[in-house]
């Protein structure tokens, strides 16, 4: 007995000296990555940035965003860079941080947060830029404040990115859901006043505020007909059917004549279908989250009105979409990566995927390109609140220390049949007039303003 | 002389926990040679392996199939995401002791209407119980922050730990390899105290009751008492899980705890070795390395990762290694060690 | 009758029975599993799904639906007979954790197997019949050609397989293999290969099953995953010595899921089945319809 005890004593010696050493050996020998000071993922001849986008699962239509962000960063790269910097973009797949439907990123259970950890300490990016999906992001923004990660322009219309006491280095970069609702309203308000509204939204964030925001715009809505989808049964095609048919239901029933859509792309469609089935017409109103045509590819979509905030993709004399359209046709395995862009009914037609990613791209490149040769993390968000940037967005793009969401409006727009007729339909804008604000959206009201068009600067040509 | 008899009757805890002792620290020692994100694997591993240990202890030692431990670790995360936000300075071992009680709890609330089952009913009770949680969980939303969940501050290093690191990637290190330490020490802590109980007169009986439950109630052994122990103990192990695993990842959401969940513990707790505590590490070890394991097939065999099968390679390789596993070696990759161990003795012997 | 046709007790009334159905006829093929095999088949609803992919697929590429479908029907039994010689026969008289495990792998297997052969697709499979719901006077009535084709499919399947097993010799044959073996074999029964008849019989089902699923919904890996957890609690409600049961923990299941979703809330549904489960096994913990069976010691 003696002996076992004193066995376990020497066990806990050596270990204790072998903890000791490598130990010391680790601290003493510590590398430290980089030139002391300088910013992590800068180099003299680059900057490493990185965004966890859905390239595969049940979200893979918004893969498109960040392909068109990585086709700008492909042709600014190519005219020499931003201050003689290349740009390396790295997209790590999160889809939309459900690990299945689909899915072929090897992620485990909480994709996001495996991929912003690899991008943090492996590839060591100077910021995430451009990362995507309103639930996916709030996962991480703990994660990215703890370890001074700066995370812009994320691909989301929730007011959670627009924090800047508690979150510094927090950008978002499209309108918040309550700023699209109240433009919303206000078109309910002018052009249906008196029909009887009701909405369908997802049941989380995203479906809450666009509620709140139609509210606070002044609109009437019964309790009855503030109806949702529950997110999880994304996964569940027989539950998801047997809730919209319910939903559809009771706003058939209760002769609702307006219906306010807060869904993303596939259930829009199954909502237009299912509308279909039980022979339910009302007048269609669907946030810009989820009206993208091109996604949503049913005819059943024609008639319903959305929010943009980029101009039509079919005016051709926009010399954003002329330069947009070069960028596309020039990127590095451009037919793979946008094969409805090359061939097909909608073949050579941009659409707000593309103008998204591309938005937000620019804007990085002309905040960086204004911090010169020197480039740090801290300078980077001071940039932010203080370079005009030139935008192909209809509506200005600003940021202050006390407003971090970015756009603030956007434009009515309603979608119209294709001229193909079998084809899924295409956007057009009502002409004139841009609706935003620039203050914050939930003490000021909606001003209507003429569309901005900034000019396109002279070195991104 | 009665000194002596006294340390020999408390010999095997007191050596037991000396191993539990040189093995956190040699955990940690290891910590400070990894990566900050093979770290933050290793981190994740470790609370699986407390899951799969209370798993083992239900399923390998009370013979009791339950498929709703992801449930117990919902309600372990639930309450540690709920407390957290309340009281953000509770020091961690308050918050990993609640979150174990409220496991606790559910696994005597399901244990209520499950003792009295066998085989496949108890099965379904299970798995139906962990479809409630969901529903639960989106119906009280103020509380649990319905379908977006509830998000907390991560386990943030101590700047006594920081200091120990230089360079610019000092604090990324720092609060990776924090969180792997602390859930060493804690699984180290875990599985002492299952070691104890494998080795307790209440293991004894749990196994009695396990194969022969008639002569067990002939012995004197309180049936429905026994299974709901081992109930309760399972899901304290499961809350415990889901508890730190919550702490390491920021966030619990009604889908983080799953079905699929279930089926996993399952499927590491068989790989490792049901009923062993090696058994579990092992589960967990898989757990943590497994996107490493499939890079490395990936690697040697060509197969394009982001290829659609390529990337459902790893669920192939699961469901084969599982399959394989229950019908060559049941008892799983300790099973085989053994065998492999006692044949390498046998022809020692023999030569 | 218009009016009542229409109201929200028969709207709910009628979404569940055609939901329920299709849990029945799930629950139907776990219980054919279970009496012949004494396996928990995990991963029946994955079978059934898989036997979907390879018939429905085609429909996209312009066969005829009910050529899709029988081929569908054939790849399930072929896959019911498959599983049970190379999985199942290899852990007869091994605890009775080993097949659930195995089946539990087998499941991932399939879910993952799935989404490697076939490009993920999210458009809905065109099936001939419409599904536009019937009107009356502008309000709709739960019910279309094609949830009518959905529920008599599904009671002509459970027809049949009542036929086999109560009228037919070969379902004489089962029976006594199942309940003594032993027996049977004595009697000149060949045990064996009734079991396998009994899988390939089960998978067929489950492989319609599928095809029900899937038709007029988008074909995924995961569509029966919600449907099997709810037919193996309905087949336990039922009690799994009993098809009757089976289907009537089914049905049952379906229309409380649907008087949940639309009474209460659609977060809630999947409460259905729990508090089926609990309500069942607190009356009669060996399920509503088994007779009374002893236990030897």
């Amino acid at each position: 007995m003696f002996n076992r005890l004193r066995r376990s004593a020497v066990v806990l010696t050596v270990s204790a000296v072998s903890l000791g050493t490598i130990s010391a050996g680790v601290f003493i020998g510590s590398p430290g990555a980089g030139a002391a000071g300088s910013a992590p993922g800068v180099t003299a001849k680059s900057i490493t940035i990185g965004a966890t986008v859905p390239l595969s699962g049940l979200a893979v239509s918004y893969a498109e965003v960040s392909a068109a962000a990585a086709a700008v960063f492909s042709y600014v790269n190519h005219k020499g860079g931003i201050n003689g910097r290349k740009i390396n973009y790295i997209r790590k797949d999160d889809c939309y941080n459900i690990n299945a439907a689909g899915c072929t990123a090897n992620v485990g259970a909480t994709p996001t947060l495996t991929q912003t950890q690899t991008l943090v300490t492996q590839n060591n990016v100077f910021a995430e830029v451009g990362s995507l999906g309103t639930a996916a992001q709030d996962s991480v923004l703990a994660y990215l404040n703890q370890n001074k990660v700066p995370d812009l322009f994320v691909n989301s219309g929730s007011s959670d990115w627009n924090q800047p006491k508690k979150y510094s280095a927090l950008f978002g970069f499209q309108p918040s859901y309550r700023a699209e609702s109240k433009i919303f309203a206000a078109w309910i308000k002018k052009n249906k006043s008196g029909a009887t509204v009701g909405t369908i939204g997802q049941g989380d964030d995203f479906g809450a505020n666009g509620l709140a925001g139609l509210l606070a715009g002044g609109l009437t809505i019964a309790s009855a007909n503030q109806l949702t989808y529950n997110p999880a049964n994304l996964l569940n095609p027989t539950a998801l059917q047997a809730e919209l048919v319910q939903d559809l239901t009771v706003l058939k029933t209760n002769n609702v004549a307006v219906v306010v859509l807060d869904s993303i792309p596939p259930i829009t469609q199954a909502i237009l279908e299912i509308a279909h089935q039980l022979s339910f017409t009302p007048q269609w109103v669907i946030s810009s989250v989820g009206s993208d045509p091109l996604s949503v590819a049913t005819p059943l979509e024609v008639g319903a009105i959305t929010m943009n905030y980029f101009p039509s993709t079919a005016t051709t004399s926009n010399t954003w979409n002329a330069w947009l359209k070069k960028v596309i046709r020039t990127a590095p395995n451009a037919s793979t990566i946008f094969p409805n862009y090359f061939t097909g009914a909608n073949a050579g037609v941009l659409d707000a995927n593309m103008q998204y990613g591309a938005g937000f791209a620019v804007a990085f490149c002309e905040a960086l390109k204004s911090l010169g040769k020197n480039v740090t993390r801290a300078g980077f968000l001071k940039a932010m609140t203080t370079v005009k940037f030139s935008t192909p967005s209809l509506v200005p793009l600003s940021y202050t220390k006390g407003q971090h969401q970015g756009l603030q409006g956007g434009s009515i727009a309603t979608v119209v049949a294709n001229s193909v007729p079998t084809s899924p339909p295409q956007y057009a804008t009502l002409v004139g007039n841009a609706e935003y604000t620039t203050g914050d959206f939930a003490n000021t009201g909606i001003v209507t303003n003429k569309q901005k068009v900034t000019p396109i600067p002279s070195w991104l040509k | 002389m009665k000194r002596l008899l006294l340390l020999r009757t408390s010999y095997p805890t007191s050596s037991r926990l000396v191993a539990t002792v040189v093995l956190a620290v040699l955990g940690v020692a290891i910590t400070f040679t990894l990566t900050a994100l093979d770290d933050s694997k290793l981190a994740g591993g470790a609370a699986i392996a407390i899951v799969i240990v209370g798993l083992s202890w239900l399923i390998g030692w009370s013979g009791q199939v339950s498929l709703g431990n992801s449930g117990y670790m919902a309600i372990g995360a639930y309450a540690t995401a709920i407390w957290a936000n309340h009281h953000t300075t509770t020091p961690i071992i308050f918050t990993l002791l609640l979150a174990t009680a409220c496991g606790a709890v559910g696994g005597l609330i399901l244990a209520l209407p499950s003792t009295r089952l066998r085989g496949p009913y108890l099965a379904g009770m299970t798995l139906a119980f962990s479809f409630a949680i969901a529903p639960l969980a989106l119906n009280f939303p103020s509380l649990t922050g319905g379908s977006g969940g509830l998000f907390l501050n991560f386990l943030s290093a101590p700047t006594w730990f920081v200091n120990l690191f230089s360079g610019s990637q000092a604090l990324i290190r720092a609060n990776a390899q924090w969180t792997a330490d602390v859930a060493i020490v804690v699984t180290a802590v875990a599985f002492f105290f299952m070691a104890n109980l494998f080795h307790s007169r209440t293991g004894r009986a749990m196994r009695l009751v396990r194969d022969n439950d008639v002569a067990a109630e002939l012995a004197g052994v309180n049936l429905q008492r026994t299974r709901t122990l081992a109930f309760a103990i399972s899901a304290a192990y499961a809350g415990l899980g889901g508890s730190l695993l919550t702490l390491l990842t920021g966030s619990v959401t009604p889908q983080t705890y799953s079905l699929p969940l279930s089926i996993l513990l399952l499927t590491l707790m068989v790989l490792g070795g049901i009923g062993t505590l090696s058994g579990a590490v092992i589960g967990g070890l898989i757990y943590s390395y497994s996107d490493n394991l499939v890079s490395l097939i990936n690697k040697t065999t060509g197969i394009n990762p982001t290829s659609t099968f390529g990337a459902n390679l790893k669920g192939i390789v699961f469901g084969v290694l599982l399959i394989l596993t229950m019908l060559l070696a049941p008892r799983g990759l300790v099973g085989m060690g053994s065998r492999l161990t006692s044949l390498v003795r046998r022809a020692a012997r023999e030569s | 009758m218009g009016s009542f046709l229409t109201s929200r007790f028969i709207t709910y009334l009628l979404g569940g029975i055609s939901s329920g159905v299709v849990i029945a006829l799930v629950a139907l093929s776990l219980v054919i599993i279970w009496k012949s095999t004494h396996v928990l088949n995990f991963a029946q609803g994955a079978m059934g799904m898989f036997a979907a992919f390879v018939g429905m697929n085609l429909v996209f590429k312009g066969t005829n639906y009910w050529l899709c479908v029988l081929l569908s029907l054939a790849v399930g039994l072929a896959l019911g007979g498959v599983t049970e010689r190379v999985l199942i026969r290899p852990l007869y008289g091994k605890p009775e954790i080993n097949p659930i495990v195995v089946m539990v792998g087998f499941l991932g297997v399939i879910e993952s197997a799935i989404p490697s052969i076939w490009h993920s697709n999210l458009l809905p499979v065109p099936t001939p019949f419409s599904q536009v719901y019937y009107q009356n006077n502008g309000h709709t009535i739960l019910i279309s050609p094609f949830v009518i084709f959905q529920v008599v499919l599904a009671l002509g399947i459970m027809g049949g397989v009542a036929l086999l097993f109560q009228y037919t010799n070969l379902g004489l044959k089962m029976r006594a293999a199942a309940l003594a073996p032993e027996v049977s074999r004595l009697l000149g029964v060949r045990v064996n290969r009734l079991l396998t008849l009994g899988w390939i019989l089960s998978s067929g089902v489950g492989a319609m099953a599928g095809v029900i699923v899937s038709s007029g919904q988008s074909l995924a890996a995961t569509n029966m995953d919600g449907i099997f957890v709810s037919a193996f609690i309905a087949a336990a409600v039922g009690g799994l010595e009993s098809p009757v049961g089976a289907i009537t923990g089914g049905l049952l299941i379906g229309v409380t899921e649907s008087f949940i979703l639309g009474y209460w809330s659609s977060n809630m549904a999947p409460l259905a089945g729990v508090i089926v489960l609990v309500i069942s096994l607190a009356i009669r913990p060996q399920g509503i319809f088994t007779r009374n069976v002893t236990r030897r010691v």
